[in-house]
């Protein structure tokens, strides 16, 4: 791909952009949110129409119309948000469109045919699911390999990831990386686009780097390290990822005893937080860390276990009376479970809040305005107004907005689920910011996180998951990553 | 830099500041290149295509019969604006929770069937109840409300507690609410007849002259129906409750994690807008004269046809009271003006359906994804 | 892209046909008089309809046609309407006949415009229409098509008693459509019908005919929406069919309907369970408004009889008065007198059909 344009209404998607991709290789795409990488994507697989350059396929110009024309050509996207038919079965989903006939004059589904076809592939690929189970009883990384299978089935010479590992525990993302491994070896070029630096460094080749719709550099990943890539795609040195901690952890505020859920994934954990304390949870996935913070909120309804707040015994039945006494929940799944996406930045900051801007009845919009624009000044939201509709955000700025809709309830303790998912290297760091300076003001603060480093960098204490109980709790300055994992092995 | 800006707008009229948007707004479009220009103009003009045809409608109605502008034809659209508002009004709220509600006509036949069978005059040969002196007419108004409130408790429940789509609910509560029509209609003296013989209270109270224009009167329930309106923005717009439907319509899963009590503002909605089809009920004993069991029958379809024109969107958690007013008015001035040029009535039901098409695929089109 | 000009081209469509439709019905402007019917959805009213339409095109008579859909507060609102653009003359066929109330509201209209009025087919008291001095009942007189209908069922019974006599117990069983709960016209039809047959079967020295369900003591099945509609009927028969038979010995062996509609739904039903068609037995239906469906069953040998409300001679009348009332000589003049009652109405009078006149 060569000296791509486009352009929208009042801005310069992309100016220039190339990309170059060998077969047998994986290539990585990096760049923060907006720096054009979903935009060339989209612009390869003809969700948009090119203004300008070449798409060369093995020396060919082509031009997609839709991603389906793409597919054809041997060209598969493998989304960050998977679109599939859940109700339907996994060799449905992969022949979807171009079922195997029993013959051209008898135009009925072959089922034998198809499920045998899949069940080849899937082991082709060392993918180990029934062809007939239904989608929805699959995790999301089992998807995401119907997904890459179905891909393979189409002969795909070109496959992209658009962050595969996003919703993938650890062990999880090394049966992924085995089967890129293989998609290489087959001589399949991969583009890979992701934000974590780890595995980029680990499984890429070469890198590109884009900011602001431009090529910014491309270079074998061998001669790139971490803090380089970094200052590549923010356009300057980034001091440190992490920033400095100032906040005190004092009183015992909170603690949970023995908590189970009616969701069998949590059973039986036991925590405390202090104020001022930023407590880490680390896990696998499905080791019951959103559960226990939804058990907590009271979204979900718990089967066993007490709840002390500054000594008190507490029970949260819904959300309503955990947001009374002071707790709040950023959730994992923004725009499922997030943002109000058709309302605006000041109705999504003040749903919470709503008695605070009430007099005789009535709310005043004037007030609302106010305290939703203190909030975007404080956070250095990046939007024209406050009535700019939530949906024309970037993911960092819309979880900014979502911070700032529980800091408007004056919560003292904070569940944060992922606070950093979906979100880009310089909105990482203001909001690891953010999180300390409620730490400091005295709040308490559960964070539950993927990603290692995040949690070795931002909290006093990790507790780690297991089995829906807490294995074990270390400490980010003296623990290793090989600790974290035995720990979170330990109930399996 | 930008507070001294602030300070100078608030300095300077209102007049003032819409002028200079204005011209703001002029200069950037011309700064625009070319293309873009044409595109501004184009979504304008999609975005604004129900107005657009509307206006060119009344200008073409207004040249071809001058008549359709004469006093007694504006008043005759307002009045049925007027007496179709209020429904409307109520089930906008349901759309906007992503939901709908077809048993509106129903219940406004029965909240209208209990308002008038208690309001007939006394002597009148064929009364229900023959003992029941005529009643004050606001204590009807009251009761019908709460009969219609009862009917969306009704609808509420069922959709808030069991997650059941609103249409299952109210296709099935439009068929009990009409069984309880046909029942009513049998009670005492009446046997299933039309209720009529009001009381001249009822029929002053509600269709009597507000004042005249041009010697035409004004009926009360215009000013019914603008006290309602106001009733409704303040409650969209300035409580709680209003802001958690938005939320639960936006996205009932974030509204709850939120803390909106959404069981309870689901209720709410439906409540309201029963109370709104009660109204409805009352005003239209008053404005017809007579009660049978057809009465509101297939009012939701224009009531919801209203809404849908006046942008309040199946999407969810977005509308505007002033767009279903708009709606409303919009929809009579369609149907009004095709009788005024005299077009023949079965190619009148194949342009409503033509213009309610036309305006829902215009409002789907804003929340599709741009390319 | 595409999805805009889609847009267009919807948009364009619909400006077209409003325009289009608006030009059309241009010729016709001017003074015009404004017809409300109850329903288009009636087959007798739409035969009047077609009627009245050559009728007043042929008068040179502008005219504007209003459908009411079956609702009152529809028709209500469009006489405001049609007020409202200065219509010279209302022509109404009123919805609700239940109460005086909807009548005396459009009554009230008209004076308050002045403007003459004429009710038609579906009745309105005398004490209404002689409220106002410009108003005038053109319909028929309802009772007696309930009375020629039971007079034509019981010779058409005793001429061939034993035939019909299905199960031979002596008695004729009937089913009795109604169409509509608390419309006059289905009262009095419901009523005289059977009465009258009654009457003369006793006199002939026959018992009375017998309701084919006992234990419905109204005597009538009514169709739920009031629509005396064809589909409604049908669904009944078919339901009686499964319950009743020649086997069970208690066979449907009469059905009395209030419309051809209704008969012809009913006969549907027979048909479909063997009777009323080529080479099955004949179950004797009887209608009223002599339909061009009833009359061709009637000719068929399926149906057996109906009351022929004369659609064409009722739109004949209307447009008379009409023209009479707009070229301000007396409203009346030109019409029959025998068919004029008391001044304020005027009766078509009805006929019989039974295949036997047929040309």
């Amino acid at each position: 791909m060569t000296g791509i344009c486009k352009s929208f209404p009042g801005v310069k998607a992309l100016d220039m952009a190339e990309l170059t991709l060998m077969p047998g290789s994986v290539h990585a795409l990096m760049g923060e949110n907006g720096a054009g990488k979903s935009t060339l994507m989209k612009c390869l697989f003809g969700v948009y129409r090119r203004d300008d350059g070449s798409v060369l396929l093995s020396g060919r110009e082509v031009e997609f119309k839709s991603s389906r024309e793409a597919l054809e050509a041997g060209v598969a996207m493998v989304h960050q948000e998977l679109n599939q038919a859940l109700k339907l079965s996994v060799a449905d989903n992969i022949w979807l469109g171009r079922y195997p006939k029993i013959s051209r004059y008898f135009p009925l589904v072959d089922e034998k045919k198809m499920q045998g076809m899949t069940r080849e592939l899937l082991s082709g690929l060392g993918i180990r699911i029934s062809p007939t189970a239904k989608m929805s009883t699959l995790s999301v990384s089992e998807r995401q390999m119907v997904e890459i299978a179905k891909a393979v089935s189409y002969g795909a010479r070109v496959i992209v990831f658009d962050e595969p590992t996003s919703s993938l525990s650890e062990g999880e993302a090394q049966k992924l990386f085995g089967i890129i491994g293989k998609l290489k070896a087959d001589g399949c070029g991969i583009i890979y686009i992701s934000h974590k630096m780890a595995e980029i460094m680990r499984i890429c080749d070469t890198v590109t780097v884009m900011r602001d719709g431009r090529h910014i550099a491309t270079a074998p990943s061998s001669e790139l390290t971490t803090d380089k890539i970094i200052s590549l795609m923010v356009g300057r040195e980034l001091g440190s990822r992490f920033p400095e901690r100032k906040n005190k952890p004092g009183e015992v505020l909170f603690e949970a005893r023995g908590l189970s859920g009616v969701n069998p994934r949590l059973k039986d954990a036991t925590l405390t937080l202090r104020e001022g304390e930023i407590l880490g949870i680390a896990g696998l996935d499905g080791s019951g860390r959103t559960e226990l913070l939804e058990g907590i909120f009271g979204l979900t309804e718990l089967s066993g276990g007490e709840m002390y707040l500054s000594g008190e015994k507490i029970r949260n039945r819904n959300p309503r009376e955990a947001i009374s006494r002071g707790f709040a929940l950023l959730t994992e799944e923004r725009r499922r479970t997030g943002i109000f996406g058709i309302l605006d930045i000041r109705e999504n900051s003040t749903v919470s809040s709503l008695g605070k801007f009430t007099s005789f009845l009535f709310l005043r919009d004037s007030k609302r305005s106010e305290a939703t624009r203190e909030n975007i000044h404080a956070m250095k939201i990046k939007t024209p107004s406050e009535r700019a509709k939530i949906s024309t955000l970037s993911g960092g700025n819309q979880q900014k907005v979502i911070l700032g809709r529980w800091l408007l309830t004056d919560p003292k303790v904070l569940l944060l689920d992922e606070p950093t998912r979906g979100v880009d290297v310089g909105a990482k760091y203001e909001i690891y910011t953010l999180i300390g300076k409620l730490a400091e003001a005295g709040r308490g603060i559960i964070v539950v996180s993927s990603e290692m480093p995040e949690l070795l960098g931002i909290c006093d204490r990790i507790a780690v998951m297991s089995g829906g109980r807490i294995a074990g709790e270390v400490d980010p300055g003296r623990t290793t990553q090989e600790e974290i994992m035995t720990l979170a092995a330990k109930y399996i | 830099m930008p507070e001294i800006n602030e300070d100078r707008e608030r300095n300077d009229g209102f007049f003032v500041k819409l002028l200079s948007g204005a011209r703001e707004r002029i200069d950037g479009f011309r700064s625009l290149p070319r293309e873009d220009k044409a595109r501004r103009v184009r979504e304008f003009l999609l975005n604004n295509a129900m107005y657009i045809i509307i206006i060119t409608a009344v200008i073409i109605i207004a040249i071809i019969e001058p008549r359709f502008i004469s006093w007694a034809s504006i008043i005759n659209i307002i009045s049925l604006t007027a007496a179709k508002l209020p429904i409307a009004l109520g089930i906008g709220g349901a759309i906007v929770l992503t939901g709908t509600d077809i048993s509106a006509g129903r219940a406004v036949g029965l909240t209208a069937c209990i308002g008038a069978s208690l309001l007939q005059m006394t002597g009148y040969s064929a009364k229900m109840f023959p003992n029941l002196s005529t009643m004050p007419v606001f204590i009807v108004l009251l009761a019908v409300m709460a009969v219609g409130a009862v009917i969306g408790l009704i609808n509420g429940f069922f959709v808030a507690k069991f997650k059941l789509h609103p249409f299952i609910v109210t296709l099935s509560t439009q068929l009990i609410i009409y069984g309880a029509i046909l029942l009513y209609l049998q009670i005492g003296n009446n046997g299933g007849q039309t209720l009529s013989g009001l009381d001249s209270s009822y029929l002053d109270f509600v269709s009597g002259p507000l004042f005249r224009v041009a010697g035409i009167a004004v009926p009360r329930y215009v000013l019914f129906s603008v006290i309602i309106t106001a009733i409704m923005w303040v409650i969209w717009n300035k409580t709680t409750f209003g802001k958690n439907m938005f939320a639960v319509g936006a996205n009932e899963e974030a509204a709850n994690v939120s803390g909106v009590n959404v069981f309870k503002t689901i209720v709410l909605v439906f409540v309201l807008a029963g109370i709104m089809y009660g109204i409805t009920g009352f005003i239209e004993g008053a404005r017809i004269g007579s009660i049978a069991s057809y009465t509101g029958q297939n009012y939701e379809s224009d009531a919801i046809a209203a809404c849908v024109i006046g942008g309040v969107s199946f999407v969810g958690g977005t509308g505007k009271i002033s767009g279903i007013v708009i709606g409303v008015l919009l929809l009579q001035i369609i149907f009004v003006g095709l009788n005024f040029l005299s077009v023949d009535q079965n190619m009148l039901y194949i342009i409503k359906g033509a213009i309610i098409l036309l305006a829902c695929a215009v409002d789907m089109r804003k929340y599709l994804v741009k390319r | 892209m595409k999805r805009n000009l889609i847009l267009y081209i919807l948009i364009f469509a619909v400006c077209i046909l409003t325009v289009g439709t608006a030009l059309t019905s241009c010729g016709r402007r001017g003074d015009e008089v404004s017809v409300f019917y109850y329903t288009y959805s009636d087959t007798y009213i739409s035969g009047v309809r077609s009627a009245m339409d050559a009728g007043l095109r042929r008068a040179g008579v502008g005219y504007h046609n209003y459908d009411a859909g079956s609702n009152q507060t529809t028709q209500t609102e469009q006489v405001d309407t049609a007020i409202a653009k200065g219509t010279t003359m209302l022509i109404v066929n009123i919805v609700d006949t239940g109460s005086d109330d909807a009548a005396r509201t459009i009554v009230e209209k008209a004076r308050a415009a002045d403007i003459p009025l004429i009710f038609f087919n579906r009745s309105v008291s005398e004490e209404i229409v002689k409220s106002y001095d410009k108003c005038i009942f053109i319909g028929t007189d309802y009772e007696a098509a309930g009375h020629m209908q039971g007079e034509m069922i019981a010779e058409n019974i005793l001429a061939n008693y034993d035939k019909y006599d299905i199960n031979g117990d002596g008695k004729i069983s009937y089913v009795l459509f109604k169409g509509q709960q608390g419309n006059a016209e289905a009262e009095a039809r419901t009523k005289y019908s059977v009465e009258d047959c009654n009457a003369l079967l006793s006199e002939a020295g026959r018992p009375e005919l017998m309701f084919y369900d006992k234990n419905n003591k109204n005597g009538y099945i009514v169709d739920q929406d009031g629509n005396w509609s064809n589909a409604a009927a049908n669904n009944s028969m078919k339901t009686i069919l499964s319950g009743y038979s020649e086997a069970g010995g208690n066979m449907v062996e009469l059905v009395i309907a209030n419309s051809d509609e209704m008969a012809l739904g009913a006969i549907a039903a027979l048909a479909e369970a063997g009777y009323n068609k080529e080479g099955g037995r004949v179950i004797p239906v009887f209608g009223v408004d002599a339909t061009e469906g009833a009359v061709a069953k009637i000719r068929d040998g399926f149906m057996t009889g109906t009351v022929k409300q004369d659609g064409v001679g009722m739109a004949e009348a209307i447009v008379k008065v009409t023209e009479n009332i707009l070229g301000d000589m007396e409203a009346l003049s030109g019409i029959d007198e025998a068919m004029v009652i008391g001044g304020w109405r005027i009766n078509i009078p009805y006929s019989l059909y039974t295949g036997d006149d047929a040309e």
